[in-house]
């Protein structure tokens, strides 16, 4: 198809009318931050599953062993955290690249639909195999096929983000030689590099800083002070052995799809990460007890890696004028408030929830202390207050804004 | 504005569909698990009957593991299917209330943080604190369900949303208290199923087994009698004329209503009967009556979506993913009066120019007329989001045909299948209520007659041959 209009009147065009609620880079901004949680929980659920099918697969050695029932009691909830934190992401690139997000997904129809069975299934197996197979080394057959379809999942998605990148090519994608295809069967567009370093190699990160702080976790509940060490040490050298491949990834990466979009400088700072991280995990040589330093520095790696992914996209689309700072907006402030203040809530009772886990999972009494108690009381009674603040907003827009 | 999916094997909005009623069926049990559990909770902390915590254990269990799983990733679903099934539609609802969505998703992690806490700190915190959790599941839950049905009801009445183009005027909107309050009390009678199938779990001879499945019982017929209630009383009262017009109309097929009422006889008869006979309950009259509440949700929550027709967004957006009335507190001018004038070809991202259409006779019914080339871009774009538009969605299953609202099917139903009598039909199509005007020019709407004329005859071999002779 080659229409007369441009992809900038295109993309234009396809723009919503509506506009955005607020001003659209903090939507952008968000959309990045949101996104670093997104991939974490994501790619441990990929490197906790890989990991489980390696130490049932070994001879049996009982720590191998023993780790392993905890990497497949953990990727279900990694991958629950996963979905959840995605939707975060989700919501924003909607807002601010809704021209992109609706093409890819329209063109590729048939697989945007089937991933969410793709996850059902790789999400049912895990769980299967950690109530199930996990405790008599029974059923890994179960975690292989999880794995297998976590990562046809994660697949999809790299794919439906390829192909929203690349404007300049839905029109010929939709109807090739004239003809309009409707089944959305096609997997336009891919860059390997990027899926082995975003996919396969993040997991591998994931995990060893998982590990890590899973040995700090543990240690003060009491767990035995040898097998925490060797869990922590495992994590390092995981870690060390992945980084130089990462950094490699990243660079094979940036010059395969960085040239496409005229920004071939993001090799700088993909490779300047593997490397400082490979860096960061040498020097951690005999320190068991940098668990939460390790999730935060990889957390911070993310951070650098989703920017430059945004990077990526926008400069893509500059190509085309299509920019954030151009986005239409109009400031919505009744759902401005109503996010802010349930954002507060949330924060205050999400807060106390992961100090609960934390507390009842760490001792051995399984205590929660008087102040996250005191917390917990406040929080509940804020969540209690927000549907009366639900129902004055309600009241306020029947009554006053007419 | 979009490329269009139309689907493979059925339709894509039956994606959509089949997906949603999952969601509801699993989204409406969790929230009031939620209350029943913090009920039987209470129970448990204030009479001291700690045998009450073996039902509260494998219930969380279960929520954590099918609910909140299959319950959030039929969430998600919602958005694949519903973004590659209508993007437009769901483009509107997202721009107007992203940050209403951004609150939902705080509530959303309560929950699913929650019922993590929830279930891994039985045994170990205290009473109180855990009863707390309780709480702040059954808070939460419910703060999703307030949220998604804002945004849920402004589709069929934005209400003033459509002079003001506040977010708010559309969120608290003319049917949203009925549908809430709807919602919460068929909740309940849903929650019910999921108590039997859990209580039924716990072994024979438990102390409580009977007495939970009673409490749930009744608690579910309360809820049954106070859905119905409502919807007499408050929701239909307050649907908009256009949506009574197609209540009774042929756009909601047979047997959607039988499925409706047959589903709240079924669930009554079922209830009544867990609430007599709590000892006679076994796990697979969950399961059927999970089964029977999935095809009465089915039903419903279609007919909601459908009582909306021809529009997305009632009075705004149209299932063409056209915006046809002008919005002017947000400066939205209508998009079909100007391609009215211009017609559609060439003046879309995804419509090309005539000369632009290349003639493939797989995808026309074995045609190589150059306007049956052109009716199927006007097809895909004018009644692709509603209707099969060709074979691609028409899987049968032992003789049950799957497709949506087939055209052939539809205009063969009519006796029509001449390129003259279709076009004759399309320029009228505005009388039904349910159907939207034909938009672009009239060589357009005879390209649109020719590729229709070319599906009926193809469908119906026997018409077209009695046509030739």
């Amino acid at each position: 198809m080659d229409s007369s209009m441009t992809v900038g009147e295109m993309l234009k065009m396809m723009r919503d009318p509506l506009g955005a609620p607020f001003f659209p880079p903090v939507f952008q901004v968000l959309l990045v931050v949101t996104w670093v949680l997104h991939i974490f929980f994501v790619t441990l659920a990929l490197g906790t599953s890989a990991f489980s099918i390696y130490a049932f697969w070994r001879r049996p050695d009982e720590r191998v062993l023993q780790l392993g029932r905890l990497a497949a009691r953990l990727t279900p909830n990694a991958l629950g955290l996963g979905i959840v934190t995605g939707i975060a992401p989700l919501l924003f690139v909607q807002t601010i690249y809704d021209p992109l997000w609706y093409a890819s997904n329209a063109l590729t129809g048939f697989w945007s639909v089937a991933f969410i069975f793709v996850v059902a299934g790789g999400y049912s197996l895990a769980y299967f195999f950690y109530l199930k197979g996990s405790q008599d080394r029974r059923l890994l057959f179960t975690a292989v096929a999880s794995f297998m379809l976590l990562f046809f999942a994660g697949w999809i998605m790299h794919v439906l983000h390829g192909v929203s990148i690349r404007p300049e090519h839905w029109r010929e994608w939709y109807a090739p030689g004239g003809v309009i295809d409707t089944r959305g069967v096609i997997f336009h567009a891919y860059n390997i590099p990027r899926l082995v370093f975003l996919l396969p190699l993040q997991a591998g990160l994931s995990l060893a800083v998982v590990l890590q702080f899973s040995a700090w976790y543990l240690r003060q509940r009491g767990d035995a002070p040898a097998f925490l060490n060797w869990v922590a040490e495992l994590g390092r050298k995981l870690a060390v052995v992945v980084s130089p491949l990462y950094a490699l990834a990243g660079l094979v990466w940036a010059l395969t799809e960085g040239p496409e979009f005229g920004v071939a400088w993001v090799a700088a700072p993909l490779t300047a990460l593997g490397i400082a991280l490979l860096g960061y995990f040498i020097w951690l040589r005999n320190q068991p007890q940098r668990g939460p330093l390790s999730v935060l520095i990889w957390l911070l790696g993310l951070l650098v890696v989703a920017v430059v992914r945004e990077a990526l996209r926008a400069a893509s689309l500059a190509r085309f004028g299509y920019t954030i700072a151009n986005y239409p907006y109009h400031l919505d402030w009744g759902s401005v408030i109503v996010f802010a203040v349930t954002t507060v809530v949330g924060v205050a009772i999400i807060t106390y929830l992961a100090l609960v886990i934390y507390q009842s999972q760490a001792s051995r009494d399984g205590q929660v202390s008087l102040r996250v108690e005191r917390l917990g009381r406040i929080a509940t009674g804020m969540l209690g207050a927000w549907f009366g603040f639900f129902l004055l907003v309600g009241l306020y827009t029947l009554l006053v804004l007419r | 504005m979009y490329p269009f999916w139309e689907g493979i094997l059925i339709h894509s909005t039956l994606y959509v569909a089949i997906n949603s009623a999952f969601h509801v069926l699993v989204s409406h049990l969790t929230v009031a698990a939620a209350w029943f559990n913090l009920y039987i909770e209470r129970r448990a902390v204030r009479e001291n009957r700690e045998e009450l915590y073996e039902y509260l254990k494998r219930s969380a269990l279960g929520l954590l593991v099918f609910a909140y799983v299959f319950g959030a990733l039929a969430g998600v679903g919602i958005w694949q299917t519903t973004t590659a099934a209508n993007p437009r539609g769901i483009s509107t609802l997202i721009h107007n209330f992203v940050f209403f969505w951004g609150a939902e998703w705080h509530m959303f992690l309560i929950d699913v943080i929650g019922i993590m806490a929830y279930y891994y700190t039985f045994g170990r915190v205290s009473r109180q604190t855990h009863l707390r959790l309780a709480w702040i599941l059954a808070l939460g839950s419910t703060g999703t369900l307030a949220i998604i049905v804002g945004i849920l009801s402004f589709k069929l009445t934005p209400g003033l949303w459509l002079e003001t183009g506040n977010s708010l005027n559309g969120f608290f909107n003319p049917t949203f208290w009925p549908q809430i309050s709807m919602r919460f009390y068929f909740m309940f009678v849903i929650t019910a199923a999921w108590v039997l199938f859990v209580a039924t779990g716990l072994p024979k001879g438990f102390f409580e087994r009977e007495k939970i499945i009673r409490y749930a019982s009744g608690i579910g017929l309360i809820g049954l009698a106070g859905g119905v209630l409502v919807w007499l009383l408050m929701f239909e009262p307050a649907l908009p004329q256009h949506a009574r017009a197609i209540l009774p109309s042929r756009a909601i097929p047979w047997p959607t209503f039988e499925i409706i009422y047959f589903g709240l006889a079924a669930t009554f008869l079922g209830l009544l009967f867990a609430f007599i006979a709590p000892n006679r309950q076994r796990r697979v009259f969950a399961l059927a009556a999970m089964a029977v509440m999935y095809g009465a949700i089915f039903g419903a929550e279609r007919t909601r979506e459908v009582l909306r027709k021809p529009d997305v967004i009632a009075g705004y957006i149209s299932s063409n993913q056209l915006v046809f009335n002008d919005l002017p507190a947000r400066q939205v001018q209508s998009e079909e009066k100007r391609l009215a004038e211009t017609g559609m070809l060439g003046n879309l991202p995804f419509v090309p120019a005539r000369e632009q259409i290349a003639i493939d006779p797989q995808v026309a019914f074995g045609s190589d007329k150059p306007e049956v080339a052109v009716g199927r871009v006007m097809a895909i774009q004018q009644c692709g989001s509603c209707h099969s538009v060709s074979h691609q969605t028409e899987l049968n299953i032992a003789g049950v045909a799957l497709d949506l609202r087939s055209q052939a099917k539809l205009l063969q139903m009519r006796g029509l299948s001449t390129v003259d009598e279709i076009d004759a039909y399309l320029g009228a199509i505005q009388g039904f209520p349910y159907m939207h005007p034909f938009v672009g020019t009239l060589e357009e709407r005879r390209a649109l007659a020719e590729y229709l004329a070319a599906f009926v005859q193809d469908s119906f071999p026997a018409n077209a041959a009695q046509i030739k002779r």
